[in-house]
């Protein structure tokens, strides 16, 4: 495997993709006033300068790791990041959303770096699996303390410390990933031995406690805090990594069961599910509706080559900076944008199960398995609800929306993939070169 | 555990495949209706802030028009004529949308078709915005008669040229100031169009109501016995009796005021005798024609008119091939049988026309602002739902009912023209007595196609006899007609003339 090739094509990709997004920032600057926006320095900074280090990071620290992911994650950052900084001054009293924005994007990949950088092993972290675990709830749990918890938009999943706002649910999910693929491994010959329970051959119950003690927390945190995306998520990779853990498919039969007695209880039981999904079946008519339905709109305007940067009203769309950027895409970029966005998910999607797949140990397997489950759900949850494919849940589309507990902790999650890629390659490396030893001893 | 991971990437990949069939949905497929989805003022919205070209009448009155404005939207969208044109023009409002010519014609006001992008071309490098002016074929002072004569009694006037399908006055009473409306304080325009919606005030009856249209509906019935019936001037005669009892049970049809009435063509139709017309369609015509001659009129179709939100009118096809009883009642403008004012005058124009309905429409021609032309409304049939020569006996009939029948008054006025017309009255309540008054006619100089067909419906007036039609409706029509029959004076002209160029 030809690794130093990786880097060459990393670099070459991400200064297709930058080329990409400052293009676009020029186009979305112009229509209003035919001058260079006064901005134009420090944003170049920020969209040229930040994918560089990050690149010259993985240089250093990862030299081996896959190079798809890194250009990709940054295109579609670049890409977000045009929109919020178009969004944010369409505005008639701008939230100052762009200038925080480019904050947490600094941070999101120092934060990438770091991980690189303490991160030494990917294996390592299999030591740490409980520790994970309790972190994962305490995390979850934080947002339910007095003083420091909030509730933004009906949900109460925020963390307030002074002016700074943040969602630690977003990490408590890189934790789980890394609770599940350490306990899974450990347990998953146990988990996989079936025992006939009438006509169903099930787990034995005893293996199970522990995962679904976290599962059963997780959710209840979730639907207390009013945060169905995330309960949804959650249970998606839980279910999929014990799944891919112990190769039984009867998990995925016992888990969509669990799955659609969970649902009907949470509709019976909370308005706030009932709403979303009525809405989901019928947006018209209602206020309720409403974002569905101007997100509807705006594709609609968009067509196939899309309105234009800064031609269309995506302002329109309540809280189109963070869940539905996606429409706000739609509309300016049209199919043609939007199917590029799907397709760059698709091919992060893809890269990571490639990791998956090569990984050595059955840990990073699982951890990147799981890693890419999150990635790849999360994007279609939220998007899938911005196009009324599935009810209207709100996570942010990674990388693209605003946000910043989100990016920070997928940048993050980014950084480990890369770690799994690079011992992989690294491993494989070192045993050709044994193989090479020991012929000519 | 490879396997499962291949497997999931490919559920994965099936996932994203329903969301790109999905956008496909959205941004293709659903896209034209989702953007004509009530509500959806995105197009207002964009093209807000851009100038707007104007909407004038016939006779060159200004009947919306765009100056300058301070505030972030450059201009403010006026209309001087108050709530005259309301229902012509419609508004152009923020939040609220846009309806009417306003809408329908968006893209030429904007200045947004391709004769505009190709005339641009050379205009690349001048910094200009092009915009297309829209002149209408309604006219103010034929529109300003209808108002006046219907006064505050709810009710609608049209007046149309059979020839062309031109409109050249479309007025219902309640009418709203579209001021109100498009103003830029949004606050004040959102709480102005709730008042306007609960008193039913943004809806035209003309075109977006149906009401029952009573005996007018006996044209329809006179030109099925003709097509389908075999009824000529002479024959059959129908019996002369007070009621009309189909086959079947059922209350028998009787005439207003028990009288009894019967005879041919042009003395049943003089009088509206509703047992001759009820057993003209149960007897000689049955369910299928009425149900033909109806549809090619327009009922249960969309009328093709130039202005959005028109409803259809109803002719109950089900019930009347179910039931001999309802189709007697249908015959004579009962039952499920509703109308809009402009579908009663569609039936008119269809008689004065020789048998042919041309298409209304409000638009006549748009031109830039250079005055070149950019577009003409494109005159088409709409339907022929007789031949020339039902046509001309069923003139002769209706010319028939203003000399010696229930519509005197609409030839009020009109001497030296050939006026013809049938009333109607549709009973809306016994106690008291209330019923919708309507006029259907046309004039026109002897010896050529009329000019201007009629229809007017005077609602909840006192009284339900068959003269209410004549006696309410009738003189409203006759003083719209005279009005239309006068040549027109342009606005410009009157005043000495001014910039409109060419011609």
């Amino acid at each position: 495997m030809n690794t130093t090739g990786r880097r060459t094509t990393e670099l070459g990709l991400l200064v297709l993709g930058t080329m990409f997004v400052v293009g676009a920032y020029l186009l979305a600057s112009l229509p209003d006033d035919s001058k260079i926006p006064t901005t134009v320095g420090p944003f170049l900074g920020i969209i040229v300068g930040l994918p560089l280090v990050a690149h010259i990071a993985v240089r250093r620290l990862a030299p081996r790791a896959d190079g798809m992911l890194l250009p990709l994650a940054s295109l579609l950052n670049g890409l977000g990041y045009v929109f919020i900084v178009r969004l944010d001054e369409a505005r008639r009293e701008p939230r100052g959303l762009a200038g925080l924005q480019s904050v947490w994007m600094i941070l999101g990949v120092a934060a990438f770096v770091v991980t690189l950088m303490v991160v030494r092993n990917a294996r390592k972290l299999e030591r740490y699996r409980y520790t994970a675990g309790f972190a994962a709830i305490a995390l979850l749990l934080l947002p339910l303390m007095p003083v420091i918890g909030r509730t933004i938009n009906g949900s109460r999943i925020w963390v307030s410390f002074g002016p700074i706002n943040f969602q630690p649910g977003e990490f408590a999910k890189l934790m789980l990933a890394v609770f599940f693929a350490g306990y899974l491994v450990e347990k998953r010959e146990l988990l996989a031995i079936n025992r006939a329970v009438g006509p169903f051959a099930m787990p034995d119950p005893k293996h199970l406690g522990p995962v679904l003690i976290a599962w059963g927390v997780a959710l209840m945190v979730m639907v207390s805090q009013r945060d169905l995306g995330s309960s949804m998520l959650f249970f998606t990779l839980f279910l999929v990594m014990i799944w891919v853990a112990t190769e039984r498919a009867s998990y995925l039969a016992v888990g969509t069961a669990l799955f659609v007695v969970g649902g009907y209880f949470a509709f019976q039981a909370f308005s706030h599910v009932r709403e979303r999904f009525d809405t989901w079946l019928d947006p018209w008519d209602k206020a309720k509706g409403f974002q569905v339905v101007q997100a509807a709109f705006a594709f609609a305007d968009g067509g196939v080559a899309g309105r234009g940067l800064n031609l269309g009203v995506p302002t329109k769309i309540p809280v189109v900076e963070s869940d539905m950027i996606f429409a706000a895409i739609g509309e300016e970029l049209g199919l043609v944008g939007a199917t590029a966005v799907l397709i760059a998910f698709i091919l992060m999607i893809g890269a990571g199960l490639r990791i998956a797949q090569q990984a050595a140990s059955g840990f990073e397997r699982l951890l990147a398995t799981g890693l890419t489950t999150l990635l790849g759900f999360q994007a279609f949850i939220i998007m899938a609800g911005v196009v009324r494919l599935l009810p209207l849940t709100g996570v942010t589309l990674p990388f693209v929306s605003y946000g910043g507990s989100s990016l920070l902790a997928n940048y993050v999650l980014l950084a480990l993939l890369l770690r799994i890629s690079d011992d992989t390659a690294s491993r494989d490396m070192d045993r050709m070169a044994a193989n090479q030893l020991t012929e000519i001893g | 555990m490879s396997k499962q991971i291949r497997n999931l990437g490919v559920f994965l990949l099936v996932c994203y495949t329903a969301l790109f069939l999905q956008v496909n949905r959205l941004t293709v497929f659903d896209a034209h209706d989702l953007q004509h989805k009530p509500g959806n003022n995105r197009a207002v919205e964009r093209d807000f802030a851009r100038p707007r070209g104007t909407i004038e009448s016939a006779d060159g009155v200004v009947l919306a028009e765009s100056v300058p404005s301070n505030d972030r939207f450059r201009f403010q969208r006026t209309y001087p004529t108050k709530d005259l044109f309301a229902y012509v023009t419609g508004y152009y409002a923020f939040q609220l949308g846009s309806t009417g010519v306003e809408r329908q014609y968006n893209d030429e006001l904007a200045g947004r078709t391709l004769s505009f992008n190709l005339d641009q071309l050379d205009d690349l490098f001048v910094d200009r915005e092009q915009v297309g002016n829209v002149t209408l074929s309604v006219r103010k002072d034929v529109q300003q008669v209808a108002k006046d004569t219907l006064g505050d009694r709810a009710g609608s006037v049209v007046a149309l040229d059979p020839r062309t399908g031109e409109i050249l006055a479309l007025w219902s009473t309640p009418s709203y100031d579209p001021n109100l409306l498009a103003t830029h304080d949004f606050t004040a325009a959102t709480a102005n169009a709730k008042v306007l919606n609960e008193a039913k005030a943004t809806r035209a009856r003309t075109f977006q109501e149906r009401r029952f249209p009573g005996s007018t509906f006996k044209v329809v019935t006179a030109t099925a016995g003709v097509e389908r019936g075999g009824v000529t001037a002479d024959q059959p005669s129908y019996p002369v009796r007070t009621s009309y009892q189909a086959p079947g049970r059922g209350r028998p049809i009787s005439n207003f005021g028990g009288e009894s009435c019967g005879g041919t063509l042009f003395p049943i139709l003089e009088v509206s005798c509703n047992s001759a017309f009820a057993q003209m369609g149960t007897e000689d015509v049955g369910a299928a024609g009425m149900s033909q001659i109806a549809e090619s009129f327009g009922f249960d179709r969309d009328i093709p008119l130039d202005l959005p939100g028109g409803v259809q009118s109803t002719f109950p096809v089900k019930a009347v091939s179910q039931d001999p009883v309802f189709l007697a009642q249908a015959s004579i403008g009962q039952n499920a049988v509703q109308a809009t004012p402009l579908q009663m005058a569609m039936v008119a124009a269809a008689v004065a026309n020789g048998g042919k309905i041309m298409t209304p429409h409000v638009m006549r021609e748009v031109h830039d602002e250079q005055g070149n032309l950019v577009k003409k409304y494109d005159q088409k049939t709409f339907s022929t739902p007789m031949s020339g020569d039902t046509a001309g006996l069923l003139r002769d009939a209706m010319v028939s009912v203003v000399r010696q029948g229930t519509a005197t008054r609409l030839a009020e006025g009109l001497d030296g023209f050939v006026v013809g017309g049938k009333t109607g009255t549709a009973q809306l309540g016994s106690n008291p007595p209330r019923s919708d008054a309507w006029i259907i006619g046309f004039a026109g100089p002897p010896g050529e196609v009329p000019h201007v067909v009629v229809a007017v419906n005077v609602e909840g007036q006192e009284g339900s006899s068959e003269a209410t039609g004549g006696r309410v409706a009738a003189p409203i029509g006759a003083a719209v007609m005279k009005q239309a029959l006068t040549p027109p004076q342009r606005a410009d002209q009157a005043e000495g003339g001014s910039a409109q160029g060419g011609g």
